[in-house]
């Protein structure tokens, strides 16, 4: 009898510890930054519905958006982005699924602010291409935060800007990461 | 000659009505912002589980047939999730299911008052699209810049 006693507290112990493990958004901001020197406008565009998921204890972590989810000061841009450049209906879903190297380093239980490296492969325009960056984890009142920057060639994912713009988007966007992660619990 | 000289004139003030208007359009054609919702009319007219039944069973089909048109849902609200902006999203869909409808006001449109989970709730917005459940969090339907329907 004490025996049960000691499974089924040692059990309920696991669950709890296993319920903790995970953390995710819904509404995690990704934004990316196109502009040059000789952009007559900025370009750019954000979406506020990303979802991440981040399991702490292995360090693995997702991103998935919604390409058609972008928002741009100008409804011109966020047409020519959906159909010249990234071809929503096509290609509806970018996703990012990576690994923080250095997880072990980073303590999910206690407040602060950790360096973050991590590296996986992002799949946008039907293109896999491994991307490798730093970023920060912040821990806070059991909240996780998660940023990072990092550069994507748009060649790569065979993302073709047109000629007669071609010195007014960067070949290179900048992609800005900013989710807040609360624990996920079932 | 002063017929040749009228003509002329007509031609020039043709010329320049019409860069007039080319720069008119170009100017607002780029300045355009994403058209407030409230007075569109909807392509599609579904409930928040019809929504979400027809992109788990067919994500392709579904987007062929929703992706970027105006729809109307209605549905029970499940929770209204903020951001630290202050942005609402209305969840609707079943409570017991993981799955949902998730539905971003338009800024310009939000709410007067915070709307209780379990009422019924008519919206419509641009379907921006489906995001399966292959992170153990729920599928979603994304409806974005939604306004709400008076009944």
């Amino acid at each position: 009898m004490k025996q049960l006693f000691i499974l089924t507290a040692l059990l309920g112990l696991f669950t709890a510890a296993q319920a903790q493990n995970r953390f995710f958004t819904k509404t995690g901001k990704i934004s990316f930054d196109a502009t040059t020197s000789k952009s007559p406008e900025n370009i750019d565009g954000i979406n506020k519905n990303a979802t991440c998921v981040l399991d702490a204890q292995t360090g693995d972590i997702q991103f998935s958006v919604l390409m058609k989810g972008f928002e741009f000061d100008r409804a011109l841009m966020m047409e020519h982005f959906n159909e010249n450049y990234v071809e929503s209906d096509k290609f509806p879903k970018t996703t990012y699924k990576g690994m923080i190297v250095n997880n072990s380093a980073i303590n999910y239980a206690k407040d602060g602010s950790y360096a973050a490296k991590v590296k996986g492969k992002l799949s946008m325009h039907g293109e896999t291409k491994e991307i490798e960056t730093e970023g920060t984890i912040a821990v806070k009142n059991g909240k996780i935060m998660v940023s990072a920057t990092f550069p994507a060639r748009l060649s790569d994912y065979k993302i073709g800007i047109p000629q007669l713009v071609a010195d007014k988007v960067s070949q290179t966007a900048k992609i800005s990461v900013d989710c807040t992660l609360d624990p996920l619990t079932k | 000659m002063n017929k040749k000289k009228k003509n002329l004139l007509l031609f020039i003030l043709a010329i320049l009505i019409l860069s007039a208007g080319t720069a008119l359009y170009t100017y607002t054609e780029f300045n355009r912002k994403a058209a407030d919702l409230s007075k569109a009319t909807a392509a599609h007219q579904v409930t928040a589980l019809e929504l979400i039944n027809a992109f788990t069973a067919n994500e392709t089909e579904s987007n062929a047939k929703y992706l970027s048109q105006v729809i109307e849902i209605s549905g029970t609200l499940k929770k209204t999730d903020q951001d630290e902006k202050g942005n609402s999203i209305l969840v609707l869909g079943d409570s017991a299911s993981m799955s949902s409808v998730r539905c971003s006001l338009d800024s310009l449109h939000s709410l007067q008052e915070p709307l209780k989970p379990g009422s019924l709730v008519k919206i419509k917005g641009i379907c921006t699209g489906f995001l399966a459940d292959d992170l153990g969090i729920g599928s979603d339907v994304l409806i974005n810049r939604c306004v709400p329907v008076k009944p």
